[in-house]
């Protein structure tokens, strides 16, 4: 942790959806700062906020009030030709459903999210390979992800948003799929990367997942209620 | 990107391959009809190129309207500005067989002018015609194919002439002193024979088909061809301008009815193009919302899903023009030895089906492609 400018601030986030009449508020005011490096987990009971919230700071949904930045850009401004761009260039996202590409390989689903960025070919692939080996699957890197486990398909998706080396990694309930070995081994991982320095945001059910992040946000019907800093992690 | 697009189309393959066979039915017909419109063209055209400085001086009433004789020619020529004229003689080869698309036809002509009306043609075997030939033949290129004659050979001309109790059929034996090189015209199917050989033959007196009048070079062809209205009674002229002008509107209808039919099944291909699309969109709609997630823009989407629809449309132009090309080559080879030639598939013609296919491919590919493309990321990737 360090006092430099934090990597994603937010403030005053709200959003609300119209269920016919009536509004439903699903994030209410919502503020709070990430510090690069941060291993950070958002937890709470279903319908908190917690996926909404990652959504907004993903610019896969707008916000009805309230700002966030992203390494200093405030992305809740962003036209719909600048979200692209943000996304691809400042975020990483990791998935539950890991949503690879079925059709393509475990280096071709980690080469797209650099062909969007337009990385020159030759780049793309040396990125690719340095990244599945450093996951550990240099022998399956042309496989498709039917053709592996969930956790090596939920490792591809990590190296995947790792890609273009974004300022944050947002993970949506990213061990929901996988055992528990598989968990604990994903969680290993992904706090390794946040010790060298990647900020990683993980919203997640399991609270032996969120024992392991440096920082545990706590939602509770679209608000903040908690915000404890674990010491060290496990 | 280009990789990801023969990955993505690649990967249905029997939903792609009844896609593309789709475009290719359509692109095929567009070649097989245009083929035969583009023939019909270029006959026209290089008929008239062989005929074009020469004024057509017909009966009044056209073909059928009665008969022209000798003592016209003589006032045609007359006429001032008129620096020559001879008539020509038309009639069936063979009567008893007239085919679909005229047939071969037998011109009895004045023997001295035939170099003259041919211009450039040369031969390709033997001489034209000379004066004092009797039952001699020039051949155009295809009625020597037809008949497999060569210089010294005999072809055999038929008339029918009408008799009391109904028609008599009379054949005589012309022998053949020159084969015309192919020329893409009339002339091909063209049996050349002295004028005054084919008057007596056919019975036709001292009558010719038609006469032509070539203009002096200072003169200008259409105030001639008035000229020669005004000064030679009972004839209808055509300058060569207007004639050109007359059979372009006949030949325009003509293309206008085989290339909708062709641009119908084409366009039915496209529909087949849509289909595949919107089922393809529909089933990557995850897929999509992922890209979208992972920093595509929307002109990714765009070109990705464009380019795997406009890709069948490329591919069914090509097989379409396989197809279709081969079709042709084998009935012109068929029709060859009957003596006709139907279809003539020209650079145009090939240009025009590829772009045709390219474009039915990228317009039926638009609106999956923007329905792709619009797709919000998070509903997309919440799809099931």
């Amino acid at each position: 942790m360090n006092d430099e400018e934090p990597i994603l601030r937010v403030r005053n986030l709200s959003k609300t959806y119209m269920q016919g009449k009536i509004p439903v508020h699903a994030l209410s005011d919502v503020s709070f700062d990430v510090q690069k490096g941060e291993f950070l987990s958002i937890v709470g009971p279903s319908g908190s906020g917690k996926s909404t919230f990652l959504s907004m700071i993903g610019l896969l949904d707008k916000p009805t009030g309230g700002s966030v930045f992203i390494d200093g850009i405030e992305v809740t401004k962003a036209s719909d030709g600048e979200a692209p761009i943000i996304r691809r260039e400042k975020i990483g996202f990791v998935f539950q459903h890991f949503n690879l590409i079925p059709t393509l390989t475990a280096l071709e689903n980690v080469d797209i999210a650099m062909r969007f960025a337009r990385v020159p070919k030759s780049r793309r692939r040396e990125r690719a390979v340095e990244l599945l080996t450093q996951m550990g699957l240099r022998d399956r890197m042309n496989h498709k992800p039917s053709e592996l486990s969930g956790g090596e398909q939920q490792r591809v998706a990590i190296a995947r948003a790792m890609a273009n080396y974004p300022a944050i990694i947002l993970a949506d309930e990213p061990t929901g799929e996988v055992d528990t070995k598989t968990r604990d081994m994903i969680v290993s991982l992904l706090k390794e990367l946040a010790e060298k320095g990647q900020t990683i945001l993980i919203v997640t059910h399991d609270t032996a997942v969120s024992a392991r992040t440096n920082r545990v946000i706590t939602m509770r019907d679209g608000m903040i209620a908690s915000d404890t800093k674990v010491v060290g992690g496990q | 990107m280009f990789d990801l697009i023969i990955k993505n189309i690649t990967q249905r393959k029997l939903r792609t391959g009844l896609t593309v066979f789709g475009i290719a039915l359509g692109i095929f017909a567009v070649i097989v009809m245009g083929g035969m419109s583009e023939h019909f063209n270029l006959t026209f055209d290089r008929s008239m190129s062989l005929t074009a400085d020469k004024i057509r001086v017909l009966p009044e009433g056209g073909f059928g309207g009665g008969n022209l004789n000798d003592s016209k020619v003589r006032e045609v020529k007359r006429v001032p500005g008129v620096s020559d004229a001879y008539g020509l003689l038309e009639a069936p080869l063979d009567p008893e067989s007239l085919g679909m698309f005229g047939g071969d036809m037998v011109i009895g002509i004045p023997p001295e002018k035939q170099e003259l009306a041919m211009k450039d043609t040369k031969l390709t075997e033997g001489r034209f015609l000379v004066t004092g030939d009797s039952y001699r033949a020039v051949l155009g290129s295809s009625v020597a194919r037809e008949f497999n004659l060569k210089v010294g050979d005999e072809l055999e001309v038929k008339s029918k002439r009408v008799a009391r109790a109904g028609t008599i059929t009379h054949t005589r034996n012309f022998t053949v002193v020159g084969i015309l090189e192919y020329t893409g015209s009339f002339f091909d199917n063209a049996v050349q024979v002295p004028l005054d050989r084919a008057q007596k033959f056919f019975d036709r007196g001292d009558t010719v088909s038609l006469i032509l009048a070539v203009p002096d070079p200072n003169a200008d062809p259409e105030d001639l061809t008035k000229r020669i209205e005004l000064n030679v009674e009972k004839v209808k002229a055509f300058s060569p301008a207007e004639l050109r002008k007359q059979i372009e509107q006949s030949l325009v209808v003509f293309s206008l009815i085989t290339i909708s039919a062709a641009v119908l099944a084409a366009i039915i291909g496209g529909l087949s193009v849509m289909n595949t699309m919107l089922m393809s969109v529909s089933e990557r709609t995850k897929e999509f919302g992922l890209m979208k997630a992972l920093g595509a823009e929307t002109r990714d989407i765009l070109f990705m899903t464009m380019g795997e629809a406009a890709l069948m449309g490329i591919l069914g132009g090509i097989l379409g023009i396989i197809g279709g090309g081969a079709l042709v080559y084998y009935l012109n080879d068929y029709l060859a030895s009957k003596g006709a030639t139907l279809f003539t598939i020209t650079p145009r013609l090939l240009l025009i089906s590829i772009v045709f296919s390219t474009l039915l491919g990228v317009i039926s590919g638009m609106y999956p492609a923007y329905r792709a493309a619009k797709m919000s990321p998070m509903e997309a990737l919440r799809y099931e």
